[in-house]
């Protein structure tokens, strides 16, 4: 600073004080027809900074030139992205003329941010790569690093609101790169870029420095995250997205409840890809992270104050969407294994379990090395609590009922929980989609029951929760979930209907079915049909008229029930063959229906194919059956 | 053509108007003398975008020199009659600040002389809907009676407030198993005039203004719902038949203000650095599980409070126009494209109407 007195740095320094605070806190107060009036002004101030720097230096410059006259340049200019160690090139970057270089860099790129907020892109781009062509020049050192990658930060946000998406990419690429050698090779606290405008007395402390330094680092990952959105990577960005918030947690940049939704979420990616593991781990983390947000607020102290209201309202919310996420978790894992075990008609398939649970043991090794070399959450406050939650459940598939059930219970246990908050009264929507998570859990556990009388039972759940909502819910306000809720309660009738008769077909081992067993099979039949029907009649117009066109996105349901209504009422046992007429005749009606839709929109034939070939068939078939009924219905006569 | 002719399709239906350009309005489109657009047919519009001019359909677009009641014609008066018969409805105004959504729904100015022939779309379908339930209970022969409430509520900032009662502090969603969607604690003013009705409006209406000056919020940034429940009872052999319906009238925040959720496409989210949080990893995170649909997923991230409201009228059942309103000036040329484009998406948005029939006191 020979050539600068210290009265005059002293100015300088004020003037970037003030340029900062025009820059992030009036700028806010600006009025609404004069939005820029702040950072216009600190854009003069760092004009003058930029002024006074490049003509008190110049002499000083020119002396550590090197023996460059003019413009030290390099000749050719590293392009961010294309990888080329760009480090070390010209001077040393903690020589006097490095820290020039690295000075005029910094007031490059504030007047680059800042003509970027005014909206003037290009000008801002020019000045962000001025700061870039500046440190070119030098090799990265401890000084300097953090321009390094706040600039390339900068122009990374750049270039992706142009829709240059790659360019952005390089950007941000080079600044990871750099982060990473530089933490190699050096990792002391480096200087942050205020500090280049501060008297010595105002130098930060080491730890300031380093927070500041690693939190522009964690912008990094979080944009790169967002590039690799952009460009379709998906699982790329997911682990950026795993990292940023690996940082945050780490760097205790964070707040909890903001970060536990975050982990919560980021698990619903891990499960929709069948890793288990990883969803496990963030779900974990998220219930660890949100128990340092505190105790939720009683209901007296909410009733007490607004602030305490507001607490208990968002904590009691947030972890019941976080128990919301496990219940996904517990039923993707008990439905992929349902899937994974199941043989052609549904039921368990006994080789296949045993197979598996011969490769299960070479699985319980991978899995423990597929967790050392997984990303993992926690600082060491929390990595014990996190890892005592995942033990809790597994996440390798279940193989039998033991398993399978365990699963289940873990599960059940987030809905009571999720319940607690979403009541049925005040959040209709999230309570009925609850209830069908919970269907859904036991709809996979009794799979894997071996027992079909508890099997049965375990139906029997489903219907005592979805059956009266879908009779008391206003059909005008909640219409889709209506449909929902009577499709599943049609399908479980159906289910436990085809229960009912295997356990008497067992027991009788004859076709003679006691009047008890016919009446509870035509029960469960008829109300099987009943929910089908009611799902085709919310299909209809006001005035009652079947639609000529069905909608595509109910078109295969609407289709579907057609046909479950027909095999339902082909299915009817009856001993008077007059009833047994009414039936084959419903029947044979709703499979004609079938096919003639078919005919006249070919389009939908495609979307029922098994459906349209069985109905096909039937239609011949069951004239047949009818007319000889008549026939003996006439000769009893 | 073929759209509208496939008739009774309950898709949200588009009404595109274009306002006349603007003078001595103090607007930044004043003076601006070249257009950006023509109007092609009655349902096609031609945005003169370059290198290609780009023709928009919609089901109906009104030039500049289209009158208020061609408006209330084509859009509310079907929407209206429906609500009398139990179908719920939803009229929305959509467009750039300055684009004319006040003057389309209301009229020049809060006149509360509502005789004027200027007055908007909202005024009209207070008439309209008071004629129809009057003789209809002339008609039933006093077998039939009507209840009309009112409410109007505002969404700023993720906040509910209520404009007839601006004392309350913010208000939330609940749903009832019954009621559907609603505003918890919202005052709801009985009506029995298109006059009172109108009243009820306006007092909203100037509350909306002094809350922007005095709290520092921006109407224009603020969406506005007004919604009449409309309750009609019919006793026919000691059956009472009770329908309940809803009229929506919303005035959504000016266009150019709504970038942020959805014309920014490949924008990266920026941390801010006051408060040193990275507040929208949750919506890149949430992006990426939207991504891999088909499986059973949970999203933490709650709907916003004006789809939430209006649930209902998205894809939900009840008939709805979006009535997107754009200034010809070639200055608003982004603008007007941004909106038109909106409106077009909204098409895809399908609607299924079906009507609520609840049947009490059935013979003892």
């Amino acid at each position: 600073m020979a050539s600068l007195s210290s009265d005059e740095w002293r100015a300088i320094c004020d003037k970037f004080t003030n340029a900062q605070n025009l820059t992030e806190v009036e700028s806010r107060n600006d009025p609404e027809n004069d939005p820029f009036r702040s950072k216009y002004k600190a854009r003069e101030l760092l004009r003058e900074i930029y002024c006074s720097l490049k003509s008190f230096e110049v002499s000083e410059g020119e002396e550590d030139g090197g023996g460059e006259s003019g413009d030290p340049r390099p000749s050719e200019q590293p392009v961010d992205g294309q990888r080329e160690d760009g480090f070390g090139q010209g001077f040393s970057g903690d020589s006097p003329a490095g820290l020039r270089a690295a000075k005029l860099g910094a007031v490059e790129y504030y007047l680059g941010v800042n003509h970027v907020d005014t909206e003037e892109l290009s000008a801002g781009q020019e000045h962000l790569m001025n700061c870039m062509k500046l440190l070119g020049r030098c090799s990265v050192s401890s000084e300097n690093v953090s321009l390094f990658i706040h600039v390339r930060n900068q122009l990374g946000i750049l270039w992706a609101g142009r829709d240059e998406t790659e360019t952005a990419q390089g950007f941000l690429e080079t600044a990871e790169s750099i982060y990473q050698h530089y933490m190699k090779e050096d990792g002391s606290p480096p200087t942050d870029m205020t500090e280049y405008f501060t008297t010595e007395e105002k130098l930060l402390t080491h730890q300031e420095r380093t927070k500041r330094f690693e939190l522009a680092y964690t912008h990094t990952m979080y944009y790169l995250a967002q590039v690799y959105k952009n460009l379709g990577q998906t699982e790329r960005a997911a682990t950026y997205c795993h990292s940023t918030l690996q940082r945050q947690l780490q760097l205790n940049q964070f707040n909890p409840m903001e970060w536990a939704l975050n982990a919560a979420t980021l698990s619903q990616y891990y499960i929709t890809k069948g890793r288990y593991m990883e969803g496990r781990h963030c779900l974990s983390a998220a219930t660890v992270i949100s128990g340092l947000a505190g105790e939720v607020p009683s209901e007296a102290a909410a009733q007490e104050s607004e602030t305490e209201n507001e607490r208990r309202e968002q904590l009691r919310q947030k972890r019941a969407e976080i128990a919301r996420c496990w219940i996904k978790y517990c039923l993707n894992l008990l439905q992929d294994a349902k899937k994974l075990l199941e043989d052609n008609i549904g039921e368990l398939d006994t080789d296949r379990q045993d197979e598996l649970k011969r490769a299960r043991r070479g699985e319980e090794e991978e899995e423990e090395k597929g967790r050392k070399s997984a990303l993992l959450f926690g600082s060491e406050d929390t990595f014990d609590s996190i890892a005592s939650l995942e033990e809790k459940v597994r996440c390798l598939f279940p193989l039998d009922f033991t398993e399978a059930r365990a699963v289940f219970l873990v599960g059940q246990n987030y809905v009571t929980q999720a319940k607690e908050y979403f009541q049925m009264d005040g959040y209709v929507t999230d309570h009925i989609e609850i209830l069908q998570d919970h269907s859904a859990l036991f709809r996979a556990l009794a799979f894997f029951e071996e027992d079909l009388e508890r099997r049965c039972k375990m139906h029997k759940r489903r219907v005592d929760m979805l059956e009266p909502i879908c009779t008391d819910l206003n059909a005008q306000y909640y219409l889709m979930i209506r449909r929902q809720l009577m499709f599943e309660l049609a399908e479980t009738y159906s289910e436990m209907m085809d229960l009912k008769l295997t356990l008497a077909n067992r027991q009788a081992d004859t076709q003679s079915l006691d009047s008890h067993t016919i009446k509870k099979f035509n029960h469960l039949c008829s109300a099987s049909a009943k929910y089908f029907q009611m799902f085709l009649d919310s299909l209809c117009s006001p005035e009652g008229k079947v639609p000529e066109h069905l909608e595509e996105e109910v078109l295969r349901p609407a289709l579907v029930a057609r046909f479950r209504v027909a095999r339902l009422h082909s299915r009817l046992i009856s001993s008077s063959p007059s009833v047994q007429l009414d039936n084959l005749n419903r029947s044979l009606e709703n499979y004609k229906y079938v096919v003639q839709y078919c005919e006249t929109h070919p389009e939908a034939a495609t979307t029922v194919e098994t459906e349209l070939e069985l109905s096909k068939e039937m239609v011949g078939l069951l004239p047949l059956k009818i007319n000889r009924l008549k026939a003996r219905m006439a000769a009893n006569n | 053509t073929q759209l509208a002719a496939s008739g009774d399709s309950d898709s949200i239906k588009v009404f595109v108007r274009v306002r006349p350009l603007t003078q001595g309005t103090g607007l930044t489109t004043d003076g601006d003398q070249s257009l950006c657009l023509t109007v092609t047919s009655p349902n096609t519009i031609r945005l003169l975008s370059k290198p290609e001019p780009r023709t928009f359909t919609y089901d109906h677009v009104a030039d500049m020199d289209t009158s208020q009641d061609a408006v209330f014609s084509s859009v509310a008066k079907n929407i209206v009659e429906s609500c009398m018969n139990g179908y719920n409805g939803t009229i929305f105004a959509y467009g750039q600040t300055g684009s004319g959504k006040t003057f389309t729904m209301l009229g020049p100015s809060e006149l509360d002389n509502f005789t004027d022939e200027l007055r908007g779309v909202i005024p009209r379908s207070f008439e309209y809907l008071f004629f129809l339930i009057n003789r209809e209970v002339e008609r039933s022969g006093q077998s039939k009676s009507f209840l009309c409430k009112c409410s109007f509520i505002e969404i700023y900032n993720e906040q509910i407030y209520d404009l007839l009662d601006t004392a309350s502090a913010s208000l939330f969603l609940r749903e009832n198993i019954k009621k559907g969607v609603f505003v918890e604690g919202a005052v709801e003013k009985f009506v029995n005039s298109a006059a009172e009705a109108y009243q009820v409006l306006s007092m909203g209406w100037r509350n909306r203004r002094v809350a922007s000056t005095s709290m520092n919020r921006e109407s224009s940034r603020s969406h506005a719902v007004f919604t009449m429940t409309l309750e009609s009872k019919e006793s026919i052999n000691e059956v009472v038949n009770i329908r309940m319906s809803q009229l929506n009238l919303v005035d959504l925040a000016g266009s150019e203000r709504q970038k942020d959720t959805h014309t920014e496409g490949s924008r990266l989210k920026e941390a801010s650095s006051i408060n040193r949080s990275l507040m929208c990893l949750g919506q890149v995170i949430m992006a990426l599980v939207d991504v891999s649909n088909g499986k059973n997923r949970h999203i933490c991230y709650r709907d916003s409070k004006l789809t939430f409201l209006l649930r209902d009228s998205l894809g939900g059942n009840a008939k709805t126009y979006i009535i997107a309103n754009v200034h010809p000036g070639s200055k608003c040329f982004g603008e007007t494209l941004s909106t038109l484009q909106f409106a077009q998406r909204a098409k895809l948005i399908k609607n299924k109407a079906v009507i609520n029939e609840d049947t009490q006191g059935n013979v003892r």
